[in-house]
């Protein structure tokens, strides 16, 4: 395998390693008053994402001196090394290790206080991508970055709530788990359409001419919106059909479909994520 | 839907705010598709905005890959790198280049070497 593949492999792997422990982390503090028999495995679940992240972001920036010599000799060139762990990307990185690091703290113990500090971590692990990339030297800088950190902030609460659902779904009573599931479909159904807002916004702002939706990078951003509008209508299937399946109780199957439909989103989302690593390892507007 | 119609002007709004991204090359020497009758003393790239070349190889035909060394330095948005000896053939210059806001940027030209 070459370096470049091998790179988008461990940088989609390291994006699902940060959302998911940013996300476990938005989940406990938002939802922890319903989180009477599964918040301890969500806590281990965010923990175990950020320790997986931090592996993964420190392999995927020694990956980026083999991109950079263009030969897996780069792994142990000091100049190159220098460079891949320097820079607005170098500085993301270690940002992203430390919010990590602050999320595994928080995680790993019980309470308010604790979630709130995991919290925080997950903020700094999420707007960290921010340092780096178009948005970090290319006017109009003020509003790229915002809109940037909006999209992942609200990326991570989507995308880390969904392993939470699944286990809340499996663990919690059904009424407990009901009243958590209507919880997260008011927050998100709030959220989520920001993802589409400020992804199209940086689309709208990044790609300079109309025939470059028709270049590589166009292409893969309007399968990032394609994926995403499939996502709303399976979150709509949940949020309307499913979850009020499952509060009526007489379908016992209900809770098995739910958490059906949510696994076909989390990998829906993850398939996104390799989408994202594709389009911002090789392609530019 | 009233949300949703200011939510898609104010998008729309952003498109004369279009931001530039990354090094794209402008110019090379050789050019790109270009036919030599004399072997190039050097090679030419010219970038759009400074940036570091961390990787040169040249690839005659079907052989393997040459590592063209001597790279370290500032970045630059112009680089001159002396060329190997080349034999007659055709051949494929590729180049990694690391852009101020750190994305890594590959490319390659490609010449033909005729004989004199």
């Amino acid at each position: 395998m070459n370096p470049d593949l091998l790179s988008v492999v461990v940088r989609t792997l390291a994006l699902a390693g940060v959302l998911q422990a940013a996300g476990a982390a938005f989940f406990v503090v938002l939802f922890g008053p319903w989180l009477l028999r599964s918040g301890q495995r969500i806590r281990r679940l965010g923990y175990q994402a950020a320790l997986a992240g931090m592996a993964l972001l420190a392999a995927q920036q020694w990956l980026r001196g083999a991109r950079l010599a263009d030969s897996y000799a780069g792994l142990v060139d000091p100049a190159l090394q220098r460079l891949a762990w320097g820079g607005s990307g170098g500085q993301a990185a270690w940002l992203q290790l430390a919010g990590l690091a602050v999320i595994a703290c928080g995680l790993a113990r019980q309470g308010r206080a604790a979630a709130g500090v995991a919290a925080a971590g997950a903020a700094i692990a999420a707007c960290a991508f921010a340092l780096t990339g178009h948005t970090s030297e290319h006017a109009p800088r003020a509003l790229l970055a915002p809109l940037l950190c909006v999209h992942l902030l609200v990326v991570a609460f989507w995308f880390g709530a969904l392993l939470p659902l699944y286990l809340c779904i499996r663990h919690e009573a059904r009424a407990d788990a009901v009243a958590l599931l209507r919880a997260f479909s008011g927050v998100a159904g709030w959220l989520v359409p920001a993802i589409g807002v400020a992804g199209l916004a940086l689309a709208v702002m990044l790609i300079p001419a109309a025939n470059t939706w028709r270049a590589p990078y166009g292409l893969l951003v309007l399968t990032k919106l394609g994926a995403f509008g499939l996502l709303l209508l399976l979150a709509a299937w949940n949020r309307w059909w499913a979850v009020p399946a499952m509060a009526a109780g007489d379908a016992p199957a209900a809770p098995r479909a739910l958490r059906r439909s949510i696994a076909i989103e989390y990998l829906l989302l993850a398939a996104v994520l390799a989408v994202t690593a594709l389009l911002t390892s090789f392609y530019s507007p | 839907m009233r949300r949703f119609s200011v939510l898609a002007m104010l998008v729309l709004g952003l498109a004369p705010l279009n931001a530039q991204a990354h090094a794209h090359l402008l110019q090379a020497t050789p050019a790109d598709g270009s036919v030599l009758t004399e072997a190039p003393a050097s090679f030419m790239l010219l970038f759009n905005e400074p940036a570091r070349l961390t990787a040169l190889n040249i690839q005659r035909d079907d052989e393997a890959p040459q590592k063209i060394g001597g790279l370290a330095g500032a970045a630059s948005a112009r680089w001159v790198i002396a060329a190997p000896k080349l034999a007659p053939g055709g051949y494929t210059l590729s180049y990694r280049v690391l852009s101020e806001d750190s994305h890594i940027m590959s490319g390659s030209i490609k010449f033909r070497l005729r004989e004199p």
